[in-house]
Parts: structure tokens; sequence; C-alpha cells
């Protein structure tokens, strides 16, 4: 991809542990302590008991694709020329979901329910974003 | 009883042709479906007391100056009108007009409320600006923009799955959009009413697989308006008055990754809700008018809402019972896969289409006896599901 005119992700101040996480290549997620749900996206308290107090954890980075789509045509400005490429619902085994890339591999192999794996594409310096790939044996 | 059921009733529609019109200002829109709703009331303007626009997408300051009681003045309703505010969130606003309105009026704080949408998608921006904006408008910067998100992809992504839970074809997706059409051909203010076949469809360009360009909502301009008031009231004015007889809604994201039921959304539970409140069962419904940005939005809803069985919904549109002179008319206007779409006035343009057909009013394309219809509407990136019933008696 190239990554140069990439729109960046818009931070939230609670989110950079995700953010330094996926930089340093761990897929982190959070868990509230109270409750002990697993918890994406990061929210400032937990969404299912309230709790305030919320960590958080390396993800095991394994999960299978929910649903996707191969993008062939209308992209947005600053991904026409990375036709056709993947955007994919990831349902992490945590129970978490997630948008992202489906990657290495063609985008014509991709199916509802595949097995796949996190790996980490940098868009800048700054920047680093979870994407998919199939899961190794 | 429920709390709104009945008590309430639209008595007035208008509406502009949708589709590309360069020299028609989206305030002209607005005005001109404003008097045809008031005129078609019979109703003294000077009797609208609150007035509530949506949002308009393609121009800041236009929606703001809607939001600043343009049309209060535009109307001659300054120093007579009690209050004027928008009502938005994108797809459902109809939904939450409804809910605002009736409430209002249930209560005694509104006697007659304007409800009024234009926008100018076709022609106030250019043709990649359309699809820059609905790469960024309610799709999370944080989560889900850096992965080359947008609207083609969010309905394709729910099509996978709905195709994959439910084994309906890419054929019968197509077929929904020549159920429209044919409804569309006898619309004269629908953008696109040639005939259309499942092939023609099919052979249009793959946008984001599965999903066909001709399978897309086509940004355009339009408005339209109406007006909500109390049932006594509208007995009043009208031998035929179109009572919201129930409705219910449910918000299940704001990230659209995060819904955990894509081939439902919230339709299930906004269905019971809207049932319930009326007294009625989806064998009862004469009409479905269903949102359809999409396609497949018009078959989690079929299916959602009780009106066919699991996996049913794709076949039965195929086989024409959606139809003109079909068991169950759906999305009567041709939907905005035909008569186009301009922005919240998608679902504006199905509830006028709704009230038309309880009216009597449809010319060509009335359906026959309609007593009962039941209209849906969802906002952003489907985050609400909405369903509202309305009847021309109250049962």
């Amino acid at each position: 991809m190239d990554t140069s005119t990439k729109p960046l992700p818009s931070v939230n101040s609670w989110t950079k542990p995700f953010w330094q996480g996926v930089r340093e290549e761990k897929l982190m997620i959070q868990k509230c302590t109270e409750c002990g749900q697993p918890i994406f996206y990061p929210r400032m308290c937990c969404p299912f008991c309230f709790s305030d107090q919320i960590e958080w954890m390396e993800a095991s980075g394994r999960g299978r694709i929910y649903t996707y789509t191969i993008v062939r045509s209308n992209a947005p400005s600053s991904f026409i020329a990375d036709m056709p490429f993947v955007i994919a619902v990831v349902r992490l085994e945590e129970g978490v979901q997630m948008l992202s890339n489906i990657v290495d591999c063609e985008p014509t192999a991709v199916y509802c329910e595949m097995p796949v794996e996190v790996t980490f594409e940098k868009l800048s310096d700054e920047f680093t974003l979870p994407k998919f790939r199939p899961a190794q044996a | 009883m429920g709390k709104l059921k009945g008590k309430t009733a639209i008595v007035g529609i208008g509406e502009v042709p949708t589709g590309r019109y360069h020299e028609r200002a989206a305030i002209v829109c607005a005005i001109e479906s404003c008097r045809q709703a008031i005129l078609d009331a019979g109703i003294k303007k000077d009797e609208i007391d609150f007035i509530i626009p949506t949002g308009s997408m393609y121009s800041s300051p236009y929606n703001t100056e809607m939001c600043t009681s343009r049309i209060v003045e535009e109307l001659g309703l300054a120093r007579k009108s009690t209050a004027n505010f928008q009502v938005f969130s994108g797809g459902s606003s109809t939904g939450n007009i409804l809910k605002t309105a009736a409430g209002l009026i249930a209560t005694g704080l509104a006697k007659n409320v304007l409800c009024v949408h234009s926008d100018k998608l076709a022609t106030g921006i250019s043709a990649q600006g359309g699809i820059d904006l609905f790469s960024t408008a309610g799709i999370s910067a944080e989560w889900e923009v850096p992965f080359g998100m947008h609207y083609s992809a969010i309905a394709a992504l729910t099509m996978q799955r709905f195709m994959f839970e439910t084994g309906t074809t890419a054929e019968q997706l197509a077929s929904v959009c020549v159920s429209n059409r044919k409804w569309a051909e006898l619309n004269p203010n629908a953008m696109h009413r040639k005939p259309i076949t499942v092939e023609e469809v099919m052979a249009s360009k793959m946008l984001s697989e599965p999903l066909h360009a001709k399978e897309s909502n086509m940004l355009a301009d339009g408005g339209s308006a109406f007006i909500i008031t109390s049932a006594e009231r509208a007995r009043d004015l009208t031998d035929k008055p179109v009572y919201l007889l129930g409705e219910g809604s449910l918000v299940t994201h704001h990230v659209f990754s995060q819904d955990t039921d894509l081939t439902r959304l919230g339709f299930v539970e906004a269905g019971q809700a809207a049932y319930k409140e009326a007294g009625l069962t989806p064998e009862d419904m004469d009409i479905a008018e269903l949102y359809d940005s999409y396609a497949v939005y018009q078959l989690i809803a079929l299916e959602a809402l009780g009106l066919c069985g699991r996996g049913e919904s794709g076949e039965y549109v195929q086989s024409g019972h959606t139809w003109p002179g079909g068991e169950l008319p759906m999305t009567t206007n041709g939907g905005m896969l035909s008569q186009g779409h301009t922005g919240a006035g998608g679902s504006f343009a199905i509830l006028v289409e709704t009230v038309r057909q309880l009216m009597g009013k449809a010319g060509e394309r009335q359906v026959p006896g309609a007593r009962f219809a039941i209209e849906t509407s969802t906002g952003g990136t489907y985050m609400d599901s909405h369903a509202a019933i309305f009847g021309n008696i109250i049962p």
C-alpha cells in the first residue's frame, strides 16, 4: 500500500496505549478488572458493568473473519491506488470485533469464518495499523 | 393502548422531483415541498407552530440556515411559530422526527408540526466529493477510516454475511433493484424510471464485492415535507388522516464493525415494538415501505420484521410478490435505488410515499384498498433501526 497520503487515525487520549502497542507490534485490547469482560475498541469505562477499573492486555491476535469485501471500484481517494484490497470485520478469539484489511493472500481466497492472525503495517513513524493474514498452520 | 397509537396523524405531504438539477437551489426544494404540504393538508399556514427541518449534507452554511429558522421566515411564520429546531440522524431522521413530533403533539406542547428536508447531493458536490463525503460521514476516524472504509464497503460487508447466513443469492439481491424499478416506472418524481433486468444489474460495475453499481443508491437533489397533527384536528381537516399506530427502534452501534448481528440489525426489536403498540401483526400489513439505500437492507427488514421467513426474502422478491400487483407491495416510490438518495431525504421520501399510499393519492401506483403499512429507516452506518406502522383507520 502507498502509505504517504493515507488518512491517519484520529486518536483519543485514553486509546494511546493501543497505538503505542501496535507500534511495538503488540495488539492491545482492554479488560475490565471488575467483570472480566474483554473490551475493544478502548473505552473510558467498561461498556458492560460501567466500572472505570480497566486494564490493558495483549490479545492473542488470532480470530476469524465475520465478514469481508473486496474493494474493486469507487474507493476513497487515498485508497484508489490500492484496489483491489480486502476490508474485513475480524472477530478475535477474545470475542471482540475490529475492522481491518486482509493482506498476504489473494483477495479471492478470503471467506467468511476464515481463520486469520494479526500482522502489522507501518503507516508512518507515529502510526502502525494492525492487519490480518490467513492463519499459519 | 400504547403511548402514541392513533393519537397523531399526518395530514399533508409535499415533494419535488428527485434528480440532477443544477439550476434548482436546495431552498427552492424546501419551500416548494412545504407549500405543497400545507396546501395538501388544507391548513392555514399560520397554524404551523413547530418547524422541524432535518439535516442537509451538501452544504454546512445551508444546513445552518435551516437550523436558524430560514423556513419560518420564508413561509411568513415569524412571530407566529413557537419553535424551529433540527432533528437529524442521517437516514433514520424520519424515524426520530416521528417520535419527536408525535410526542410533542400527544403531550399538547405542539399542535401542527411541519417537517422538511432538502439536499443537493447530485449537483451540489462532485462525484468523488460524494464518495469522500460518504467515506467519512459517520465512519469512525480512529477505527475504520484508516482501513479504507466507505459506504459501498459497508453495504458489501453486510451483504456478504447476509448471503453467508441465509443462502440468499446474488441474483436474488439483484432482483430487489428490479422490484424497486418497477415501482419507479410509475413514479413521476423518481430519478430513474427505465425498466431494468437482473442481468443488467449483475453486469453493472462491481464496486465492493458482492455489491454492484446498480445495487447502490444514486445520489440526488430533492426535497419533501409533511405535516403531522393531533388525530382530532386531522379528522377536521381530511376524511383520510394517516394515523401513526405504532413505532419502535433500537440503536445497535456507532462504529459499524462493532455490530454483532449484521443480518438483522435492530429490526427485530423495532418491529416487535411497533406491532405491539399497533396491535397488529406482519400478516396485517398491506404495504412494506422499506428503506433501501442498498438492496440488502430491504431483505434484512423483510425477514427481521416477520414479513418473510429467515432466508426466504430473496426468493420472495425474485418471484415478484413485491412488484406492482403483488401480494406485498414494497418501497412503492422506487426507493433510493430508483427515486434517488437525497441524504436524510431518502427516508423522508419513503415516509411521504407511505402516507401518499394510505391517503389514496398514489396515482398509477396506488395499492388498491391499502389500510396498513409498515415503514422503516436506518441511519449513519446502519447504527439504528426504526419501524413505524401507519393506517388510515385505527384498528
